[in-house]
C-alpha cells in the first residue's frame, strides 16, 4: 500500500560536507540581458492582482446599486486610475505575446495518438482566439452589439 | 504546510497557466474598454449605464466571463508573486509567504462567487 511521501524524505539527516558552492544569483540577475525579460513577466503578477482585485470592486459594486456603480466609472476617470490601466494594458499585451510565444514550445511531441498541430499553426490559432474574444468582449463593453 | 503547498500543486498550477492564457485573453478587452475608452470619453459612458451593466452582467454568459476576471487573474497574480519572492532570495521564508498569497487569491475568488450573485 502506496502513502504519500514526506517533502524532504531525501534530504540527509544532517548537512553533510560538501565541495559544491552554495547557489549564487547570476551576474545579470534581475534586470540584465535575458533576466529583463523573465523579471518583467514575474513583475506582471502585480499587475494582474491589483486588476483582478478593482474587477472585483467593479462587480461587487454593480451588486450594490446604481449609485456604487455610476461611482465606480467616475473612480476610473481619474488619472491614476488611467495611468494604471494603460500599465495594465502594455503588461497585459505583453504577457500576451510572451506567453503565446513559448506556448507552443512546451507541447508534448505526441497527446496519445494525436500529434499536436505545427508550432505556426498552434500560434496562429492562439492569437485569433486573442484577438477574437477582445474585439467580441470589447464591441459589446463598447455598446456596439447586446 | 510544505506537505499541503505540494499536494495543491497541481491546483495551483491549473488556475496560474489558465490566468496567463485565459486571463490575458479576457484581460484585453475588459482594460481596453472599462479602464481606458469610457474614462477617456473615446467610447460614450452610456454605453456600461447602471441598466445596461446589469443587463449583461446578470446574463449567465456575462456571469462566467465576470467570474474568469476576478479569479484567473488573481491566481496567475499570485503564483508569479510567490516567484519574485522565491527569485529575490526568500526560499526561507517561502512556507509563510506562499499560503498567504493564496489565501489571498483564495479569498478573491470565494468574494467573486458572492460578487456575481448578488449582481
Amino acid at each position: 500500500m502506496s502513502r504519500n511521501a514526506h517533502p524532504d524524505a531525501m534530504a540527509p539527516s544532517k548537512p553533510g560536507r560538501t565541495r559544491t558552492a552554495p547557489p549564487q544569483l547570476p551576474d545579470q540577475f534581475p534586470f540584465g540581458g535575458r533576466y529583463l525579460a523573465y523579471t518583467l513577466f514575474d513583475l506582471t503578477g502585480i499587475l494582474y492582482l491589483l486588476l483582478g482585485f478593482l474587477v472585483l470592486c467593479a462587480v461587487w459594486s454593480l451588486g450594490s446599486g446604481e449609485a456604487a456603480w455610476n461611482g465606480v466609472l467616475e473612480r476610473n476617470r481619474s488619472m491614476l486610475y488611467v495611468g494604471f490601466h494603460a500599465i495594465a494594458l502594455v503588461g497585459v499585451i505583453f504577457v500576451g505575446i510572451r506567453f503565446f510565444g513559448f506556448f507552443p514550445k512546451a507541447q508534448p511531441p505526441r497527446i496519445g495518438p494525436v500529434k499536436p498541430p505545427p508550432k505556426p499553426v498552434i500560434l496562429a490559432m492562439l492569437y485569433a482566439l486573442w484577438i477574437g474574444v477582445t474585439a467580441f468582449l470589447s464591441i459589446v463593453l463598447a455598446g456596439g452589439i447586446f | 504546510m510544505k506537505h499541503l503547498l505540494l499536494k495543491l500543486e497541481p491546483l495551483i498550477w491549473l488556475l496560474f497557466g489558465q490566468g496567463i492564457l485565459l486571463g490575458t485573453v479576457l484581460l484585453t478587452g475588459w482594460v481596453l474598454v472599462v479602464g481606458l475608452a469610457i474614462p477617456l470619453g473615446i467610447v460614450p459612458a452610456d454605453a456600461l449605464s447602471y441598466e445596461r451593466a446589469q443587463m449583461l452582467g446578470s446574463h449567465i454568459i456575462g456571469r462566467v466571463i465576470l467570474l474568469g476576471l476576478i479569479v484567473l487573474p488573481l491566481w496567475k497574480g499570485a503564483h508569479h508573486m510567490r516567484h519574485i519572492f522565491l527569485d529575490f532570495g526568500g526560499a526561507k521564508r517561502d512556507v509563510l509567504v506562499a499560503p498567504l498569497l493564496y489565501l489571498l487569491a483564495a479569498s478573491g475568488s470565494v468574494l467573486a462567487v458572492v460578487a456575481i450573485v448578488r449582481i
